[in-house]
């Protein structure tokens, strides 16, 4: 059976994300922009269109703390951003996401920053750092003063407040004694005042204080639970309020936070600010001639917002509705009253988290009104972008910006047969009820298949244009291929997604609430959809790093729903986990979990395991690395289900440090035992399972001493196979294991350049054994041909394409930074490349040795489509022979398709089926009628 | 046809047929001859042989004695002649080459299929041989020229590397060995 390839535009899919939004503002301007500005964690600055929830534009920073951004301000079409903790001051014409102007600051660590305005005219921007406090023109970035702090080695200073008088107040505190208050002219930087308040209770402004009102600093105090008042014109002595004057209580254990609002950077703050006294507690209160008076009580809400158009500023108020919906309500800031027609109900995802942050847009309506839009961050990532009354106009997965693994699982082959399997899943005991439920589940694939049939029929009589490609439960079913499969994803924030690997589109999500913020993740596919009537089943491991306590969850990948299978309880730390190939009775593959006391614990462990275990365990091996210590050891699996230690080595951790452990991948095929020389003999590979390749760094990070080792050990013997080490070279090394070799890639600081290695691993001329392979008995050391290339780029991940049989030669999928993603051929990376051509290595198809392996445009497989920050590539087989699947995933996912090997098994596009079966057709006839017109002629000849 | 009713048939039938035109009446002259007999011969229909013509050939006796030595002759020639393609048979292994082609492999399956073929028919070829005196010796003459022929043949796959003789050949065939213990770890989470 052929299918026609189509334009390979057509199967790859990328999508782009931003990361945990931290700043986000909407973009006033002009009234009909459609634009929210937005800065993240993943130091990623970029304007989401506000009616589709794509990317306008994003621009990607370095990564860490030297492309963090530590503030946004937006003013008009400017968005000024201060990154990498204070180094550079950039802006941002936001429209079209140019860069206007770039200024490296002085050294010293960031505050804070505010927008300095003077007569309704913002100018400046001021920029706060521990020791110095700088003012810069937002025309051009230029500085107009920078002044040194006074006292600033007893002083903290934290914030920088300017209410568009021509001043810029400083506030810096001593903890537990007195706030500093440094009140600076805006034209020339000259100190106008300096005076300090006494104030023992305070240790940070920021997180308690702001700015009210007409120069009003508020603070909130949660030992003494009132509220400080501070003139900073008039500077008198701060006032105490108890809270209890006012009639408020705060929750207990509950650190009380202000929220105030300055819409105009020129202007004074609002007198109106929020303080939250419990974790869904809110008051609405005013400051009005010194005294405080209570607007509106606000019990239960989640989150509050304040939101300015024009003249008018709104509170937008988020309390609980119902268990899955929360209401969203506009309240006047100045009155506290409640905006007819505002309500807004925001349905929770039931396997999302819950709402974190709230940005609010409002505008005035034709009538004068106000209305508005939402977004709402929620605890997963997730932003909601919600518009009157109630509708999701989209949302933005940014949780899938930091995938930490993933796998491929296949589809089940059609939707309904998926969606009986959890009725049929029931054990059955017994012959006839055994029969009777294959009968009855042979009987709904059959029914299954005829109504995909009858669809087919009718689908293909429909104009192409109108075939949707929506995909839902209902049609999600395997093609002929298998090129569609699920992609179960895991990411950093403890979301679980589903991903239709055709479309792209998200078919299920799931959020793990209680994801320690250091987990490590390892998801393992227990059973495939190969075994209906029972379900596929994923277990994901998530271990806290911290405690070393480990928890499963167990789910159905095609849906993501959790399995009604409980996971056994872990009361011990985990070191690791082994899926082994034995099954249970239900086709579940065992996995088994290794506690600190090197005791193994079997899920499922239904005696029908323990039986096969016991039966096995002397064949059972694990091995651990505990890259700490620098220590390998072998474990074998005793009949009680305990282990002893078999061998050990020790690579001594102030010398080199182990950096990666790669073993070969268990659904890794390899079709040819061996190679063919040019004298027609063969050349077998040593393909061992066992093998693992051992990375080390040296901790000597000078460049005439450090250097790279690897080491390929045999996991079950711990005999050490092969050692190499490369001098005057560092890390970071990427490793692929595969088949009988091993490609790592460095650099080297000799030559500053960076270079593969490849080594291969031979048994010989003769095998030594061909029916079984078992590390136990291998007498001979396999013959090991090593070579190094340059590379003439960094790279950022390294992985091998995977096909089904393994007949495919393979590629090296490599991911640049530069967002490319090269496939090289192996052929290129083959220690048997000569030196000197002979007649043999041209019999063979070696390449000549050249020491530069080249990068050529047509092997980036993602074309212009940039990925950035790939920190990942995973491939998986597909049903046909040709076809590998790739998934890149990073800042960005993208999904492909590669033929190593061409598409040898398929039909191409422009192939003529029209001509061909004419022609077919044409000759048959013709044969049929000669044959007739032949057998006419000689019955006459045989009658004259 | 030259019937002579048919002169004047063409007017009197009245059934239109095409070959099978009744006639009227017919004169049969010679007895012997049966109508159709006389159609085949056309215009000798009517003739009369001459008493002790016979249309057997008669067979000359007179030069059998030669024709024994001819008999052997011939059939030396049968049975040498597998072996006297041999040379031309080597003259075109040397000129098509050990390149692996269309050609090559069409002369190659053509050397490797006649003496099979020969070698298949070796009953009737005997039956051809029968009247020689020296039909055994001819018989392993004509064996000994089809064997070389085909060992030509197989030597010609040989050095064109067709023939799987090396261990490469049986490459695919092997299967991965199967694997005796279980392995698996890795860093400690």
């Amino acid at each position: 059976i052929f299918f026609t390839g189509l334009s390979p535009f057509l199967f790859c899919r990328r999508q782009q994300y931003v990361g945990k939004v931290r700043f986000a503002h909407f973009d006033t301007h002009v009234q009909s922009s459609k634009k929210v500005v937005v800065a993240t964690e993943k130091n990623v600055f970029a304007a989401l269109n506000t009616r589709t929830g794509e990317l306008f534009w994003r621009h990607v920073d370095k990564t860490g703390s030297e492309g963090n951004i530590d503030a946004l301000l937006l003013q008009g079409a400017d968005a000024v951003l201060v990154v990498g903790n204070g180094r550079l001051l950039r802006s941002w014409e936001v429209n079209i996401g140019g860069l206007n102007w770039e200024i490296l600051l002085d050294s010293g660590s960031f505050q804070s920053a505010c927008l300095v305005g003077q007569q309704d005219n913002v100018k400046y921007v001021a920029v706060l750092k521990k020791t110095v406090i700088s003012l810069h023109y937002l025309s051009n970035g230029h500085q107009k003063w920078i002044e040194n702090l006074p006292d600033s080695e007893t002083v903290d200073y934290q914030a920088v407040y300017s209410g568009g008088n021509g001043e810029v107040y400083v506030l810096g505190v001593v903890p537990h004694s007195h706030i500093a208050v440094v009140v600076y002219s805006v034209d020339d930087g000259e100190i106008l005042k300096q005076f300090s308040v006494e104030a023992a209770w305070l240790s940070n402004i920021q997180t308690s204080c702001a700015v009210v009102g007409k120069g009003m600093l508020t603070c909130v105090d949660s030992t003494t639970l009132s509220l400080y008042m501070l003139d900073l014109h008039t500077q008198l002595q701060m006032t105490q309020l108890p809270l209890q004057t006012l009639g408020l209580e705060v929750d207990p254990g509950f650190h009380p936070t202000l929220v105030s609002t300055q819409p105009n950077a020129a202007r004074q703050p609002l007198s109106e600010f929020f303080l939250q006294l419990g974790p869904e507690h809110y008051v609405l209160l005013q400051l009005n001639n010194g005294q405080i008076v209570t607007l509106r009580d606000f019990k239960p809400a989640m989150l509050v917002s304040f939101a300015t158009t024009g003249e008018k500023t709104v509170a937008a108020v988020m309390s609980p509705k119902n268990k899955t919906a929360c209401g969203l309500n506009l309240f006047s800031a100045d009155t506290g009253r409640r905006l007819l027609d505002t309500t807004l109900i925001f349905n929770m995802d039931p396997y999302g988290g819950k709402p974190e942050t709230l940005y609010v847009q409002a505008f005035l309506k034709k009538d004068d009104s106000v209305g508005y839009r939402a977004i709402v961050q929620t605890e997963d990532h997730t932003l909601t972008f919600l518009q009157q009354p109630g509708r999701v106009m989209w949302t933005r997965e940014e949780a899938l910006s930091d995938v930490v693994t993933m796998e491929m699982v296949d589809l089940p082959l059609t939707g309904t047969q998926a969606e009986l399997e959890g009725e049929f899943g029931k054990k059955a005991d017994g012959l006839m009820s055994m029969v009777l439920k294959r009968l009855s589940s042979q009987f709904i694939l059959l029914q299954a298949w005829v109504s995909h049939l009858w669809k087919l029929f009718y689908d293909a009589r429909k104009p192409r244009s109108q075939v949707k490609n929506d995909v839902t439960i209902e049609n999600l079913s395997r093609d002929e291929f298998n090129l569609q499969k699920m992609m179960v994803m895991v990411t950093a924030s403890g979301k679980l997604f589903g991903i239709d690997s055709k479309t792209g589109t998200i078919v299920w999500k799931h959020y793990l609430d209680n994801i320690p913020s250091n987990a490590a993740f390892k998801l393992m596919v227990q059973r495939t959809t190969a075994h209906f009537p029972h379900p596929p089943q994923c277990t994901l491991l998530i271990k806290d790093k911290d405690t070393g306590l480990a928890t499963l969850h167990v789910f159905n990948p095609i849906f993501g729903k959790k399995s009604h299978i409980t996971p056994p309880a872990l009361p011990q730390p985990i070191l690791q986990s082994l899926l082994l190939p034995l099954m249970d009775q239900d086709y579940a593959k065992v996995l088994l979990l290794v506690d600190d006391q090197y005791k193994v614990s079997a899920f499922p462990s239904t005696k029908n395991v323990l039986q096969q275990l016991q039966e096995m365990a002397s064949s059972i091996f694990f091995y651990l690395v505990d890259s700490s210590q620098g220590r390998l050891s072998g474990y074998r699996l005793r009949t009680d289900l305990s282990t002893e230690l078999i061998w050990e080595v020790v690579i001594p951790p102030e010398i080199q440090r182990i950096v990666s452990v790669k073993g070969k991948r268990p659904n890794e095929h390899v079709h040819s035992q061996g190679r063919v020389m040019g004298d027609r003999s063969v050349l077998y590979k040593y393909l061992n399972p066992n093998l693992l390749a051992i990375v080390t760094e040296s901790t000597d990070s000078h460049q005439e001493r450090s250097f790279v080792g690897i080491l390929l050990i045999d996991g079950v013997t711990g005999r050490i196979i092969h050692e190499a080490v490369q001098r005057k070279t560092k890390g970071p090394v990427h490793v692929v294991h595969s088949e009988n070799w091993v490609v790592y890639e460095y650099w080297s600081t000799k030559s500053r350049r960076n270079e593969f290695s490849v080594i291969e691993l031979y048994e010989g001329m003769e095998l030594y054994n061909s029916t079984v392979f078992s590390s136990l008995d291998r007498p001979h050391a396999p013959q090991v041909l090593q070579q190094s290339y340059i590379f003439p780029s960094a790279i950022s991940t390294l992985e091998a394409t995977l096909t089904e049989k393994g007949i495919t030669s393979r590629h090296l999928l490599i991911g640049l930074p530069s967002g490319g993603i090269l496939s090289l051929p192996k052929m290129f990376l083959d220690p048997r490349r000569p030196e000197i051509v002979t007649e043999q290595s041209r019999e063979e198809n070696l390449i000549p040795y050249a020491p530069e392996l080249p990068i050529r445009t047509e092997w980036y497989i993602n074309y212009n489509q940039t990925i950035s920050r790939v920190r990942g590539i995973y491939t998986a087989p597909s049903g046909l022979e040709s076809t590998c699947l790739v998934v890149a995933y990073g800042l960005d996912i993208y999904q492909t398709r590669v033929y190593p090997s061409k598409q040898f098994d398929v039909l191409k596009d422009d192939y003529d089926y029209m001509l061909i079966s004419s022609v077919l057709f044409a000759l048959f006839f013709a044969t049929m009628i000669s044959k007739r017109l032949a057998e006419v002629k000689l019955l006459n000849r045989a009658w004259r | 046809m030259a019937s002579p009713g048919g002169q004047g048939g063409g007017a009197l039938s009245t059934r239109g047929g095409g070959g099978a035109k009744r006639m009227k009446w017919a004169l049969e002259l010679s007895l012997g001859n049966t109508r159709s007999r006389g159609d085949r011969q056309g215009g000798q229909g009517d003739v009369v042989y001459p008493i002790g013509y016979s249309e057997k050939p008669v067979p000359d006796t007179s030069i059998q004695e030669t024709d024994k030595n001819l008999v052997e002759k011939r059939c030396w020639d049968v049975a040498l002649g597998p072996l006297k393609q041999i040379p031309m048979n080597l003259f075109i292994m040397y000129m098509s080459g050990n390149t692996i082609s269309i050609f090559p492999i069409m002369m190659v399956c053509m050397m490797a299929w006649r003496p099979i073929q020969a070698l298949m028919s070796m009953s009737a070829t005997f039956k051809l041989l029968e009247s020689s005196s020296q039909q055994w010796l001819q018989g392993l003459v004509y064996l000994i020229g089809n064997l070389l022929g085909s060992a030509l043949a197989i030597y010609k796959c040989q050095s064109m590397g067709l023939l799987p003789t090396h261990s490469s050949d049986w490459l695919a065939f092997i299967d991965p060995p199967q694997r005796m213990e279980i392995m698996g770890g890795g860093m400690v989470l």
